[in-house]
């Protein structure tokens, strides 16, 4: 064993000496071989962790291609539209704003009236001819159709479907856009599948942009290589080689900075998005997603969106000439826009064209005709900014459901109640009307535009509850702070109907008024926990004994409280609140004159319910809310609820058509405005709001003029608000305001002396007509002691009744 | 001068006797003819309003904006017929778009809401229809019976018997044809 041991150990030695003997030939090649296995090993590691990072970054990028498309593609913000705007025949065309629609919606005028296509129109004097496109929506879908609308004297006096010639009772015209909700980057588009475009769109684009799309993997080598070459002959970058992948790559995912880093990552994820998905989904979103230009603040993306902005129709009705354009201007949107550069636009556009004959997409003859056709643009409407009030307030209101995330990205369609024409008239007649006080009354002028003179005005359907045009301030860029809505400021004398309201209606042992009643306006004193009160007149005259009517005509604040105490402030508050009143009232002597802070929107609603005959109605904004699959979300039904007893309201419509006629508000038939208007006007303490509320038996209209920060404005609110109403309805109705109040059974008339308020019999010597609620006709006759009675007064009675049912059946 | 005054008077006597008879002919014929032009106008429109009003029955009533009005809940009501509510509600409120105080339409909806169950809402468009019709019109003869009718309907479906019942009686009698089985079928307001 041991020597065995010494055997090993011996030859081991020689082995060492041997090794050390041969060490300057061996040497060298032992120490290369060494190094190569550890470059090789370094190689190795170094590959390793080369592959092992990229792999890792191969995945984070595929991790983010499939988050992409597989997710929310697309951030598509909610869009907010008007009513649609219904046309029959008998409708002024003034009126109906018809060119000012189609213009809007983007129809374009053709010159003859040849076939037309979709989206134009053509304008003669006794014929306009409209191509309507279809309107898509859950339950009021209109076919796209060729209509003519005949005119005569200034009125549509038929409507005729082409080709069958078929006469139409009624044409519903697409609503229009009022805004949208975006999100930061405040992108819009109309998101289209590839089965919706014309192939003439795709071919045009393929063949400009990557005309080998079809066989790629994504990466273009052979285009990489000559777009190499053309920019080295060039001396600058000239051509770019991308493909339509890696376009859509570096739209969807990266940034547009211009670094080694980027396009590495920008092939690679073309290549997985290639590997992951086929060629039309790849096209489809990049379709949807191409930046095509700036519309204002907001801009152009997808195809979709292009047709309709550009040339006012659906992306499947374009022409070949049109498609081209698009295509065209993919390369450089702005700097190639028809609208700026027209021939740039019509250079690059026949550019197209000619790629697409020489690439065997389309036929010489084909071409030719394309080159041929004008630019033919949907023109650039304004900016809708006038409705930007209305859209806040929907948000709000869409907020109770919706998150501001959701609005801007699910692309739903919100369909309010604005009326499109209502609205601008609206927001023209405050505008216009606010800087024709400060001409006429220098002092109210502020250099100030935060502490300027404001206003607003909100217009409502009495009988529907819609707000069919709100305007919350006169510049929305400088306050977007909605007066209308939000501000609350002292009613002043448009409180003052509902004390008499409060007075009219009926309860046990009568009403405590009748039109037909005298109130006092002499002096007053009232005791109130911070001391007496003493009401006074503007005219700071006390008038004795007045009728009711005069009363509330002539806006008598004496008069008023003391009919308030008389009939008492809690019910006066509970007349108010049942209105839709919702702020809180205070339940003090001066609540009769309006020293409560409300919202113009309350008093819009609070004057609804009497033009709708004592129906309040509940106040909407939004008809309904659709879903891009075209579900409906969400729907308003019209609400209203009986809160006053109708004879009572048709009273208090007709004191206040007193004031509209005789009183206050008179001035508000001065630029000739026929039919009936019920309104009151409103000054609070030192004028320091002018408040201006009418309504006709369709509209209900209410201005507010004032200071944000309160201080006197030093007018009345016949000089500062009546104008603003009187133009806007004036406007609106082309001065001619259609419809009555109708007058319910439970209201009869009957004459009066109108010194005494006593039934006028025969002999009594003056006598008006007056209104009064059945069962509440004076007890007291003219002249005093004669017979009373039908019985007794039969002859009177009998010619009456006649009048009465000639009047009802002629 | 006596025989020249009486011969004068003997001439004068035939002619203002005629006169007088042409007179009262005149006067007859004024008379009757005006009895006959409220006759007739009164005929009229007491066959158009019939004895429970027909919508299609007022097709050419009023401007052209009630009209057109009226064309679309025509259509509405077709809709109904032909099973497609969701069409009929558009049409109805496109009609209150062109003419929002036309009461036919809040009439009509009235009639909708009670044949879907809704009683609450055909109540709430009964007192809208009610505020906006004349009632001192001859056509509100032929609404009455549905005024009545649908809000004895109305509130039946809503539980209340005791109040359904003296409206629904008088419609029944007023318009036994339409309101005999206590409904008002969207065929029979057509």
């Amino acid at each position: 064993m041991a020597n065995a041991q010494k055997r090993k150990t011996t030859a081991r030695k020689r082995t060492a000496s041997s090794t050390r003997r041969s060490k300057p030939t061996h040497r060298k090649l032992g120490s290369a071989r060494g190094w190569l296995r550890m470059l090789a090993w370094f190689g190795v590691g170094i590959g390793f962790v080369a592959g092992f990072a990229s792999s890792v970054v191969v995945i984070r990028l595929d991790r983010v291609v499939r988050e992409r498309f597989e997710g929310q593609r697309f951030r598509v913000p909610s869009r907010v539209y008007s009513t649609p705007s219904i046309v029959y025949p008998g409708l002024e065309v003034e009126l109906a704003d018809l060119r000012g629609t189609l213009v809007r919606l983007g129809y374009r005028e053709a010159s003859g009236d040849g076939a037309l296509e979709q989206g134009q129109y053509s304008w003669q004097a006794h014929r306009v001819r409209v191509q309507l496109r279809a309107f898509e929506h859950p339950t009021r879908s209109e076919p796209a159709r060729d209509v003519v609308f005949r005119i005569r004297g200034g009125f549509i006096e038929e409507i005729l479907e082409l080709p069958s010639g078929h006469t139409l009772g009624a044409v519903l015209i697409e609503p229009e856009q009022l805004g949208a909700y975006y999100g930061p980057d405040r992108s819009q588009r109309e998101l289209i599948g590839l089965e919706d475009l014309p192939p003439h769109l795709v071919d045009a684009i393929v063949s400009v942009e990557d005309q080998r799309f079809e066989a790629h993997p994504g990466i273009d080598v052979r285009r990489i290589g000559g777009a190499l070459l053309a920019n080295l002959r060039a001396g600058g970058i000239r051509q770019g080689g991308s493909t339509l992948t890696q376009q859509l790559v570096k739209n969807f995912f990266l940034t547009p900075e211009r670094t080694l880093k980027r396009k590495v990552h920008e092939a690679v994820m073309a290549l997985l998005v290639e590997l992951r998905y086929g060629k039309r989904e790849i096209l489809e979103a990049y379709l949807n997603e191409i930046y095509l230009g700036q519309r204002g603040s907001t801009e152009i993306h997808g195809v979709g969106e292009a047709a309709l902005r550009f040339f006012g129709k659906q992306v499947q009705n374009l022409s070949l000439a049109e498609s081209a354009l698009l295509a065209a201007l993919i390369q450089s949107p702005n700097g190639i826009s028809p609208y700026r550069n027209p021939e740039r636009a019509r250079e690059r556009r026949d550019l197209v064209l000619g790629l697409m004959t020489e690439q065997g997409r389309i036929e010489p003859e084909q071409r030719d005709a394309a080159i041929a056709e004008p630019l033919s643009l949907a023109a650039i409407t304004p900016d809708p900014g006038d409705a930007r009030y209305f859209l806040d307030l929907l948000r709000t209101q869409l907020s109770e459901h919706y998150d501001a995330a959701v609005l801007s990205s699910q692309g739903l369609r919100v369909y309010s109640t604005l009326e499109s024409r209502t609205q601008r008239l609206a927001a023209i007649a405050l505008r216009e009307g606010i800087e024709q006080l400060e001409r006429q009354f220098p002092a109210l002028v502020s250099d100030d535009p935060l502490r300027a003179l404001q206003g607003c005005i909100i217009a409502i359907r009495p009988q529907t509850g819609e707000i069919v045009a709100l305007v919350g301030g006169r510049d929305y860029q400088v306050s977007q702070f909605d007066r209308c809505t939000q501000a609350r400021r002292p009613a002043g004398s448009t409180f003052k109907p509902f004390v008499y309201l409060a007075g009219l209606e009926p309860r046990v042992g009568g009403p405590a008024i009748t039109l037909a009643s005298f109130v006092d306006d002499s002096p007053l004193e009232i005791a109130t926990p911070s001391g007496p009160w003493q009401p006074r007149n503007f005219d700071r005259e006390f008038h004795g004994r007045v009728g009711v009517r005069e009363a509330l005509e002539r806006s008598f604040n004496v008069a008023t409280a003391r009919l308030a105490q008389q009939i008492g402030i809690g019910r006066v508050a509970d007349v108010a609140h049942r209105l839709g009143i919702e702020s809180e009232l205070p339940l003090v002597p001066s609540l009769a004159l309006g020293t409560a802070d409300v919202s113009p929107l309350e008093m819009a609603r609070a004057y609804a319910t009497l033009a709708g005959g004592g129906v309040r109605p509940q106040i909407h904004s939004i008809e309904d809310l659709v879903d891009p699959a075209g579900n409906t979300v969400e729907r308003r039904e019209l609400r209203s609820k009986r809160v006053i007893d109708a004879g009572t309201a048709y009273l208090a419509t007709s004191m206040l058509q007193g004031v509209a006629h005789r009183g206050t508000a008179a001035g508000v038939r001065s630029t000739g405005i026929e039919g009936p208007i019920a309104a009151k006007t409103g000054t609070s303490d030192e004028e320091r709001d002018l408040w201006f509320i009418g309504y006709t038996p369709e509209l209900v209209a209410v201005v507010w003029v004032g200071f944000d920060e309160p201080r006197s404005i030093g007018i009345t609110s016949s000089q500062g608000a009546l104008p603003i109403w009187r133009r806007f309805v004036g406007e609106l109705t082309g001065g001619q305001i259609h419809g009555q109040f109708p007058r319910p059974s439970s209201v009869v008339v009957e004459d009066v002396d109108p010194v005494t308020g006593a039934r006028a019999l025969w002999g009594c010597p003056d006598r008006r007509r007056e209104l009064f609620l059945e069962g509440t006709l004076p007890e007291e006759v003219c002249p005093s002691g004669a017979a009373k009675g039908p019985e007794e007064d039969g002859f009177q009675r009998t010619q009456e009744r006649f009048f009465e049912w000639l009047r009802k059946h002629l | 001068m006596v025989a020249e005054a009486s011969v004068k008077r003997a001439t004068r006597a035939p002619r203002s006797r005629a006169a007088a008879v042409l007179a009262a002919w005149g006067w007859l014929a004024v008379v009757g003819g005006g009895i006959a032009l409220i006759g007739g106008c009164v005929g009229s429109i007491g066959a158009r309003g019939g004895v429970a009003l027909r919508i299609s029955e007022l097709d050419d009533v009023g401007d052209a904006r009630h009209q057109a009005s009226m064309r679309l809940v025509m259509e509405g009501l077709d809709a109904e017929i032909g099973s497609n509510p969701q069409r009929a509600l558009s049409r109805y409120e496109g009609a209150i778009k062109i003419d929002p105080s036309n009461p036919f339409v809040y009439l009509t909806l009235a009639r909708y809401y009670a044949a879907i169950d809704d009683p609450e809402r055909a109540l709430e468009h009964l007192d809208r229809a009610q505020s906006l019709i004349d009632p001192t019109t001859t056509i509100y003869r032929s609404v009455e019976p549905h005024l009545l009718g649908l809000r004895g309907w109305a509130l039946a479906n809503a539980g209340r018997s005791a109040d359904a019942g003296p409206p629904l009686a008088e419609a029944r009698r007023r318009a036994p044809s339409v309101w005999g089985d206590g409904r008002l079928d969207a065929r029979e307001l057509r």
